[in-house]
C-alpha cells in the first residue's frame, strides 16, 4: 500500500525530529487559498460569480463556519460573513429549490458546506495524513498566533476565510476523535 | 433508474440533484438519505440501481455504508460525491468497491465523466 505522506514534502516523521510545530504560513498561501475558494464558487454559487482578494470589513452579525482538520496541521478552515451574506450564499447553492424565506437551518447547512468544500481543498494542500471533521457554525472558534487569513469581496460583502492552527484553542467534536473524522 | 443520494447536507443533496439534471440524466428517480446508515436502509427499502453517497456523514460515513453493503452481498454500483479526493481515500473507495470519487467542488462535466459510463 502507498503510504499515506507519499507526495508530500513533509510527511510528519520530520516534524517529530525537528520538534517543531508546523506554522500554516509555511505550508500554503494566500493565492492557494483564494484559488481554492474560487473555485468552490464558481461550481457551486455560479460559474460568473467573482471573489475580489479586497479587505472590506465584516459586519457586527457575522456568522462562521468551519472544518477542523486534525493532522500534522491541526487547526481550522473558517469561512466569516454577514448573516445577509450567509443568506443570500445559501439561496445560491439551493437555487430554484429555496423556499421564498430560507430557514436558519438552510443557511446553517449552506455555509457549513462551503466550509466543507474549501476545508477539503485546503486539506488535500497540507501535508498528510490528516483527517477532516464535520462542519460546524456559529461564532468563529479562537484564533491562535498560528493564522493565514484572505479578505474577499463577493458582490461586494466581505467574506473572509482563516486558516487557524488548533493552539489549545479548538472547542467541540476534537475531543470525540472518531465522531466525525474520515477514517483513514 | 433510481438514484440514491447520500449526504448529511440537504442543499448538497439538491446540488447534486441539480448537477445530474445539469449532465442530463434528468429522467431518473431520486432517493435521498441524510447520513450513512440512511442510506444503507435504503438499499434495502428502495432498491436502487446507484448509489452516489458523500463519505464524511454523521452515524455512519460513506465508507463504513459501502463496506456493509458489499459485506451483506449488495452489489449495487456506488459512487462517491466527497469534499476530498486525496488518492489515498481513491484507494480505499476502489478497495471497497467504489467505482468512481468526484471531489466537490464538481461540475456537470465532472458528472459526465464518471458516469456516462454508469447510468444509461
Amino acid at each position: 500500500m502507498t503510504s499515506l505522506a507519499s507526495g508530500y514534502g513533509d510527511t510528519g516523521e520530520r516534524r517529530r525530529t525537528e520538534d517543531a510545530p508546523l506554522e500554516i504560513t509555511a505550508l500554503i498561501d494566500e493565492e492557494t487559498v483564494q484559488s481554492i475558494v474560487q473555485e468552490a464558487w464558481s461550481a457551486l454559487i455560479g460559474e460568473d460569480e467573482f471573489l475580489v482578494p479586497l479587505p472590506g470589513g465584516l459586519p457586527d452579525d457575522a456568522v462562521s463556519s468551519w472544518v477542523e482538520v486534525l493532522g500534522p496541521w491541526t487547526g481550522a478552515v473558517v469561512l466569516t460573513c454577514g448573516r445577509t451574506t450567509a443568506e443570500e450564499l445559501s439561496r445560491c447553492l439551493l437555487a430554484e429549490h429555496a423556499p421564498p424565506v430560507l430557514d436558519a437551518e438552510d443557511v446553517a447547512d449552506g455555509l457549513g458546506e462551503l466550509a466543507n468544500v474549501v476545508g477539503g481543498n485546503v486539506k488535500a494542500v497540507l501535508p498528510g495524513p490528516s483527517v477532516l471533521g464535520l462542519p460546524e457554525v456559529g461564532s468563529a472558534p479562537a484564533a491562535g498566533p498560528d493564522v493565514l487569513r484572505v479578505d474577499l469581496l463577493w458582490r461586494g460583502r466581505s467574506l473572509t476565510i482563516t486558516l487557524q492552527g488548533s493552539a489549545g484553542a479548538l472547542t467541540g467534536h476534537q475531543n470525540d476523535p472518531h465522531k466525525n473524522e474520515v477514517p483513514l | 433508474m433510481k438514484i440514491l443520494i447520500a449526504d448529511d447536507s440537504r442543499v448538497m443533496r439538491q446540488i447534486v440533484i441539480r448537477t445530474l439534471r445539469q449532465a442530463g440524466y434528468d429522467d431518473h428517480d431520486i432517493v435521498e438519505a441524510e447520513d450513512g446508515a440512511d442510506a444503507l436502509a435504503k438499499v434495502t427499502s428502495e432498491s436502487p440501481d446507484l448509489v452516489l453517497s458523500d463519505w464524511n456523514m454523521p452515524n455512519m460515513t460513506g465508507i463504513e455504508c459501502l463496506q456493509a453493503m458489499r459485506a451483506s452481498g449488495s452489489a449495487v454500483p456506488f459512487g462517491f460525491v466527497t469534499s476530498e479526493g486525496s488518492p489515498e481515500m481513491r484507494e480505499k473507495a476502489a478497495n471497497a468497491g467504489a467505482l468512481f470519487l468526484i471531489a466537490k467542488p464538481f461540475t456537470a462535466d465532472t458528472f459526465n465523466e464518471h458516469l456516462d459510463g454508469v447510468i444509461a
